[in-house]
């Protein structure tokens, strides 16, 4: 664990060398300054009457939901955006000859390294993601008295969908030893494969064939499920009824058998 | 116990899209005594850089096997008692020499509250503590191995690989960590050392092994590697010339057709004998012909002689 700790914690350091995490961070900021400046200037009779009282009506729920639609939305493609791009360059890094040596002459596991590198990625994306959401959602609870914790589970759904892609680009990246084809992967699983995917069913009854459909099925498990996510997150962001939570357990699921699989590679790997 | 064991290492790497194979260790064996200065020497592609990764478990054996430290190569945990500076070693550049230290001595397995402390010693003896808070980025070459020295000593490891440490620092930087070395192997510490530095190998090593294409040619110490036991230089008090030396030795003479003689000046001859018996044949036939001999001593080769020497041959070329 301590090994786990020492390499995730060099990632996280590695990430703010680099001006990564200072970007993810400035971005966060500038988006929680919009919306602090949106709500301060903009006068509460442009949303209708209601706005000002203290205790929360429904017509201050719905705008406070449309508002987190407003910012759910983006916030999640626009952070797995950054996060993928953030994360690209981890692994080819620390595959680097000279750096690679060094670190597999310690008393450390090839598993740990590669842990090491997950956790530390995941850890910086999370505090970022985390930042945003909740003075966001501080925002709209002092703007709207509404006060739903189920807006910062955001947090952990954006997360889990950045995850998952993160584990795909471990994965390629241990391979590949590239950052670029890696990052995009993800961004064509993110914005293309997994929209697809996700609305098979409906692309499906244009399609009357056993075969593709088998086919779109399979794929759908191989992907990461990123648009399954995103509709669970604007669910959970908005207080509607959360139809299903099995994409967080295929996704789960999923990025525990591609970060084995990276870790079986990387185990067998001459460097 | 010895330090390192080696066991018939055999390392093929597979060729990639080429699909052509290449044999880095062939049948290697060898064994290093703890608390020796080892030097292996070979020249480049020799393998060297392939059997210390093997060693530490960077590149996987094909076949063979070897331990260090009593241990099997592949308990990644023997590591902590060991340190390694590779070739061309890269730090994380956003690190300072004080966290780079920290770093590799927590990966090292040191939990120690004393750290700080040890950074300090460490930076002071490879003079590096006025570039302590100063990022690797900005290192020379020189510096970094000084600081790749300091990281593989960090925590005091019985045993330290050393791949080229000398490489790109200057003659007095060389000798400084020459003299670390050996400051080193007087409080036990068995050093590996990697380099294609002959002279600078001879200097240290108190066992040396000479490596090409994967294969063991020669080990033994320096003495013993640069001595040959069938060839003497005679010095005389006479003169002698050319035209001596070929008529005597030269043409076959059934007594002598195994010898060879070669003037090295007019009073020097270097002299190739089987044994003893021929020896005194080559004083025999000088005396017979007048000539007074001063004095007979071993003939030594460098250790860069023997080194293209064997390669040489190796390659089935010429010098």
């Amino acid at each position: 664990m301590k090994n786990i700790y020492t390499l995730s914690l060099l990632t996280f350091r590695e990430a703010l060398s680099k001006k990564i995490f200072l970007f993810f961070f400035s971005v966060s900021t500038f988006v929680i300054v919009v919306f602090a400046l949106l709500f301060v200037f903009i006068s509460p009779e442009s949303f209708g009457n209601g706005f000002i009282s203290s205790t929360p009506t429904s017509f201050d729920n719905s705008i406070a939901n449309g508002i987190k639609i407003f910012i759910v939305f983006p916030l999640y493609a626009g952070g797995l955006f950054i996060s993928i791009f953030s994360v690209s360059s981890f692994i080819p890094s620390l595959l680097e000859k000279g750096n690679i040596d060094l670190i597999l002459s310690k008393p450390v596991s090839r598993d740990q390294v590669i842990l090491g590198k997950f956790f530390g990625g995941i850890a910086m994306v999370f505090v970022n993601i985390f930042y945003a959401i909740f003075f966001l959602w501080l925002l709209i609870g002092l703007k709207f008295s509404v006060w739903d914790p189920y807006f910062l589970l955001s947090t952990f759904t954006i997360t889990l969908a950045f995850t998952s892609l993160y584990a795909v680009i471990i994965l390629l990246g241990i391979i590949t030893r590239s950052s670029m084809l890696p990052m995009v992967v993800s961004y064509l699983t993110f914005f293309i494969f997994s929209p697809i995917l996700s609305s098979r069913d409906t692309l499906l009854t244009f399609v009357n064939n056993e075969f593709i459909s088998g086919i779109f099925s399979i794929l759908y498990y191989l992907v990461p499920q990123t648009s399954d996510l995103s509709t669970l997150n604007t669910d959970l962001a908005v207080g509607n009824y959360v139809s299903s939570i099995i994409p967080v357990f295929t996704s789960l699921a999923y990025i525990i058998l591609i970060i084995s699989s990276s870790i079986f590679i990387f185990r067998k790997k001459d460097y | 116990m010895n330090a390192i064991e080696v066991d018939q290492l055999t390392k093929i790497y597979q060729g990639g899209r080429s699909k052509v194979e290449v044999t880095a260790l062939d049948n290697f064996s060898l064994s290093v005594s703890k608390g020796e200065i080892f030097g292996l020497l070979g020249p480049n592609g020799a393998g060297k850089t392939t059997l210390i990764k093997t060693l530490l478990g960077i590149v996987f054996p094909t076949t063979g096997s070897a331990t260090i430290l009593g241990s099997d190569i592949s308990n990644y945990k023997i590591k902590n008692r060991i340190g390694f500076l590779p070739e061309n070693h890269r730090f994380p550049n956003y690190l300072t020499a004080e966290q780079t230290l920290k770093y590799f001595s927590q990966l090292g397995g040191n939990t120690t509250k004393n750290i700080d402390k040890r950074i300090d010693e460490l930076l002071l003896l490879v003079r590096m503590s006025k570039w302590k808070k100063m990022k690797v980025s900005k290192y020379s070459k020189g510096m970094m191995q000084r600081l790749g020295l300091a990281q593989a000593m960090m925590n005091n490891p019985e045993l330290i690989f050393l791949d080229e440490p000398t490489d790109g620092v200057d003659p007095i930087g060389r000798k400084e960590i020459r003299d670390i070395l050996i400051d080193l192997k007087n409080n036990g510490t068995t050093i590996f050392l990697n380099s294609h530095l002959l002279s600078e190998v001879e200097l240290i090593s108190d066992r040396v092994a000479i490596m090409n294409s994967g294969k063991l040619l020669r080990v033994g110490s320096v003495e013993e590697l640069t001595t040959s036991k069938e060839a003497y230089i005679i010095e005389t008090t006479n003169s002698i010339d050319n035209d001596f030396v070929n008529a005597k030795y030269a043409n076959a003479d059934t007594s002598l057709e195994n010898i060879t003689v070669n003037l090295e000046s007019s009073t020097k001859l270097s002299v190739n004998v089987k044994d003893n018996i021929e020896l005194n044949i080559v004083i025999d036939s000088l005396r017979k012909n007048g000539i007074n001999i001063k004095s007979i001593s071993i003939q030594k080769n460098s250790l860069e002689e023997l080194f293209v020497s064997l390669i040489t041959d190796e390659r089935g070329g010429t010098k």
